[in-house]
């Protein structure tokens, strides 16, 4: 009975959790379910969902299924959301702490690094770092982390500037211990938290960026993703606009279980913003 | 009505002017190195395929690059041309790329503009609405709204908007800034741009629209709480008033700065929105550099959208003071 | 004679949806035209919830449960809250506790205290700021003509709560009330807010509720007493009886615990507080709530709630012990 109501009253996150697992699950048997490759043509071109029985939700205008094109593009934007978020807390997370921690200089010289980024256009970057190195999953990794960063590593300054001021980190630094031993075994795990709810929330950027990057013509050209489908429909969009909807759906619902997720970690996580909130 | 206006100290915007200047300057390093990752000559990485078929032009940006200096000393080099304006010339555009910047961004800022207005006056309502109904259905419709905008690609947004709204229902033009048979001027031509304009604006408010709902809405949240608001009601102000003068006032200054930080965000949106609907501006003529693989055009976009950036930013810092009387100035 | 300005029967508020959590617990007061009514008791007894249910301003959450509020010969709309807009600043005013908070930050003086007179009053703005610098005169604030362009970050917080007062008194109230207009001010800024409140009301001739845990200010001020315990009224009198011959062991305990020069004499016991604290909402005790915290409770105490008879509402009420 308990746990009932517990879900009832987090089926937000209930909701999210188990959308992020069916994109999983599509990302992980995506080769068993579609053996072929998903550019292969296996159908009358433009044959609109349900029409066929093969091809559960069509095929696009070169014969190729669209529930195949679901499927791998899970793969790529799980794994360029992902890898990307990663990156980005990683390079943030060491920003962030070593301003946060040292302030003085260091801290100005790192915030004003990491201003320079703030300040470029995060997608104009992105798309410049691809253009310059070549699109690849790789590069678009690269280049979605390279715009990422900054908020973590602002986020994470803020909050080791105040844990920084805590009377357990006074007593680690009267018992001496180094200032690396503080920051990573001491601090960074009180931080945690507050990192793996931003990371939730970058993993959903990012796919929604390495979307709009292949939408554009500019994603890696060995895989399929739902960007790259989206960008290909669009020439159909009048007749075939089942095209684009599939996975621009696949998009919407992917990034909205993320931020779910993200919001029931955030409730779960912090308690002290759950007092607030009353 | 209103109290003498405090004047800015010079201190205080010298020294905000002298750090908008080394953002810029920074910038550029960061471009001209982002210019030496690329492989091959620096010059045949900028020139691209629009430059292949000019070899006046390669070996014309070979000299103007220094290219066979020291790296420090190309940097220089590459800092003048940025200081000076001097960006290069488009041989495809048949202009220079600073004029031709100059020429797309109007259409790009009137975009800007309007869909940041839109973000701004329906998120204002959305989160004054969801704070004053806190937790009853409008609160939680609202708050699904605006998670739903926050979750989705803006472009695919505006890609479904052309068919449910040019496609089917023919209410606006498919994309384009105006129609060639409409007046240039007058009553008419203005009608004709905000046609054209509508849907991409929209588009591109969406995301900021949802982001803004959320602030204003913790904002009022955390403002109506406070006890000058029982104050005024204590006054026997309305409800409305105590809302909309009381706490919104107070609620929404912070959003002046979001909407500072959110113009890059704008920009880099631009190049999606102004390529789904053939909107002329930058965005739209970086997604041209990029096809035709100009790096010169799509780094001095890059460099001029930053600094761009930049100056807005400037500029709301400068302003924030001026309309929130408890800011003290150092 | 005449009806009271104000008068409260039995008012009872509780938390919505609760009908356990009874905060006020039938609530009787009244006050003359012109005569100033201190509510004291220690905070959670209800006194700042009895002046915010007169204004129609509970919080949110909670709800009026039963009573009767009448305000000038009518009965005072309190749920009705577009009603209670045209009595709120203009036949009663507030001041609260905390004079730093309560002026909105980005308006001007000036503004604010306009605001009120232009919610009540057709005038011009002009001849409400006009009337704006003659309030900032009369709560003796220097330069008045500067003041109204000033915002309230530029003040100090005793200067802050006399343009709260300002605000209170800009339509010319009936009534104000007072809510810990000092608690958080400087003991120097303290008497001389009192010393204002007391002039403006010879001046004005308006009713003052002051609720206050302060029982020197009562001294001060005040005509008449009540005394509140847990959501009800446990004493009532008029301030020299009350001093003079305190009836509810909970008064004495608050008068034992109150500093007053000049006053020990010989032998008398120095301060002594009243052990232990107000229960927790949850967890009233049966019978008179004041019970666990007493030293003269006895059995009778347990059975039932004091019926408030004579000005006290107490089973071991002094004057009832002398009466066999």
């Amino acid at each position: 009975m308990r746990s009932i109501s517990f879900i009832l009253r987090h089926w937000t996150t209930a909701l999210g959790i188990l959308l992020l697992a069916a994109v999983i699950l599509m990302a992980l048997t995506a080769h068993l379910v579609f053996p072929g490759d998903p550019y292969d043509m296996v159908g009358a071109p433009l044959t609109w969902p349900g029409e066929s029985a093969d091809t559960l939700l069509g095929t696009d205008s070169l014969g190729r299924d669209m529930a195949a094109g679901l499927f791998y593009g899970a793969r790529v934007s799980l794994l360029v959301g992902f890898a990307s978020a990663l990156v980005a807390a990683i390079v943030g997370v060491l920003v962030g702490a070593f301003a946060g921690y040292y302030g003085g200089w260091t801290d100005d010289v790192l915030m004003r690094i990491t201003e320079l980024f703030q300040t470029t256009p995060q997608f104009m970057l992105a798309l410049a770092v691809v253009a310059v190195l070549g699109p690849s999953v790789t590069v678009i990794i690269l280049s979605l982390s390279a715009v990422s960063w900054p908020a973590v590593a602002r986020l994470v300054r803020g909050e080791f500037m105040v844990m920084r001021e805590r009377a357990f980190v006074h007593g680690c630094v009267v018992a001496g211990m180094s200032d690396l031993r503080i920051i990573f075994a001491q601090i960074l795990p009180n931080v945690l938290p507050v990192i793996i709810v931003m990371s939730t929330i970058l993993v959903a950027t990012a796919i929604l960026m390495e979307s709009a990057l292949s939408f554009l013509g500019f994603g890696d050209p060995n895989v399929l993703t739902w960007g790259t489908m989206i960008g290909m429909g669009r020439g159909q969009l009048r007749d075939a606009w089942y095209i684009i909807a599939i996975p621009g759906v696949a998009l919407l619902l992917t990034a909205l279980a993320l931020n779910l997720v993200g919001e029931g970690l955030n409730d779960a996580l912090n308690p002290r913003l759950k007092q607030r909130k009353g | 009505m209103s109290a003498p206006r405090r004047n800015l100290p010079f201190r205080f915007i010298g020294k905000r002017i002298l750090q908008a200047v080394l953002t810029i300057l920074g910038i550029a390093i960061i471009n001209f190195f982002l210019l030496q990752l690329a492989p091959g000559d620096a010059a045949e990485a900028l020139a691209g395929e629009a430059g292949t078929a000019d070899a006046g032009y390669l070996a014309n940006l070979r000299r103007e690059f220094g290219l066979d200096r020291p790296l420090w000393e190309q940097l220089a080099t590459f800092l003048m041309r940025i200081a000076t304006f001097n960006l290069g010339y488009s041989f495809r555009y048949g202009e220079t790329i600073s004029t031709l910047i100059l020429s797309r961004l109007p259409a790009t800022l009137l975009l800007m503009a309007t869909s940041i207005v839109i973000a701004l006056v329906i998120g204002i309502l959305f989160g004054v609405t969801a704070a004053r109904y806190f937790n009853r259905l409008p609160d939680r419709l609202i708050s699904l709204v605006a998670l739903l905008f926050y979750a989705t690609p803006p472009f695919w947004i505006g890609l479904m908007m052309i068919l449910v709204f040019s496609v089917w229902l023919g209410w606006a033009p498919t994309g384009g800034m105006r129609d060639i048979t409409a007046p240039d001027g007058g009553i008419a031509g203005v009608f004709d741009i905000a046609r054209h304009l509508a849907l991409p604006a929209l588009t591109q408010a969406f995301f900021y629209l949802a982001i803004y709902t959320r602030l204003v809405r913790a904002g009022m949240l955390e403002v109506l709480s406070l006890d000058y608001i029982r104050v005024a009601r204590a006054k026997g102000i309305s409800e409305q008033r105590v809302a909309y003068r009381h706490a919104l006032r107070n609620a929404v200054l912070p959003l002046v700065t979001v909407v500072g930080t959110n113009i890059g965000g704008f920009l880099g949106g631009a190049v999606l929105t102004e390529t789904v609907f053939s909107w002329p501006g930058i965005g739209r003529l970086m997604f041209d550099a990029m096809l035709q693989r100009d790096l010169n055009l799509l780094l001095s976009i890059l460099v001029l959208s930053s600094v761009f950036v930049v100056i807005a930013n400037l500029a709301v810092d400068l302003i924030y003071p001026v309309i929130n009387p408890t800011v003290e100035l150092r | 004679m005449s009806a009271p300005l104000l008068s409260i029967a039995d008012l009872k508020v509780r938390i919505r949806g609760n009908p356990q959590a009874r905060l006020l617990r039938g609530v009787s007061l009244s006050i003359d035209r012109g005569e100033t009514l201190a509510v004291v008791g220690e905070s959670g007894c209800g006194k700042s919830l009895t002046s915010l249910a007169v204004m129609g301003l509970l919080p949110d959450g909670l709800e009026k449960s039963g009573g009767v509020i009448r305000f000038d010969g009518a009965d005072l709309p309190v749920t009705d809250n577009e009603a209670m807009r045209k009595v709120r600043g203009r036949r009663i005013g507030m001041v609260f506790q905390e004079p730093m908070a309560a002026l909105n930050p980005v308006f001007s003086i000036g503004d604010q205290v306009a605001e009120v007179i232009h919610e009540h009053e057709a005038v011009s703005h002009a001849a409400a700021m006009a009337r704006v610098v003659d309030l900032l005169t009369q709560v003796q604030l220097p330069e008045p003509a500067r003041i109204i362009h000033e915002y309230p970050h530029r003040l100090s917080g005793g200067q802050r709560q006399r343009v709260v007062i300002a605000m209170a008194l800009a339509c010319r109230p009936d009534l104000l009330i007072a809510d810990e207009p000092t608690t958080a001010l400087d003991v120097t800024v303290q008497a001389q807010i009192m010393r204002l409140l007391h002039d403006l009301q010879d001046d004005m001739g308006i009713a003052i509720l002051l609720i206050t845990h302060n029982l020197g200010l009562v001294a001060q001020m005040a005509d008449r007493v009540a005394v509140m315990y847990a959501g009800r009224k446990v004493e009532e009198a008029t301030t020299r009886m009350l001093f003079a011959a305190p009836q509810h062991p909970y008064t004495r305990g608050l008068l034992a615990a109150t500093p007053r020069p000049g006053r020990r004499r010989p032998g008398e016991p120095p301060l002594t507080e009243i052990p232990g604290v107000v229960p927790a909402i949850t967890e009233m005790p049966s019978g008179c709530r004041f019970r666990p915290r007493c030293m003269l409770a006895s059995d009778i105490c347990a059975l039932e709630d004091p019926p408030f008879v004579d000005g006290v509402a107490c089973h071991r009420a002094v004057s009832r012990e002398l009466v066999p």
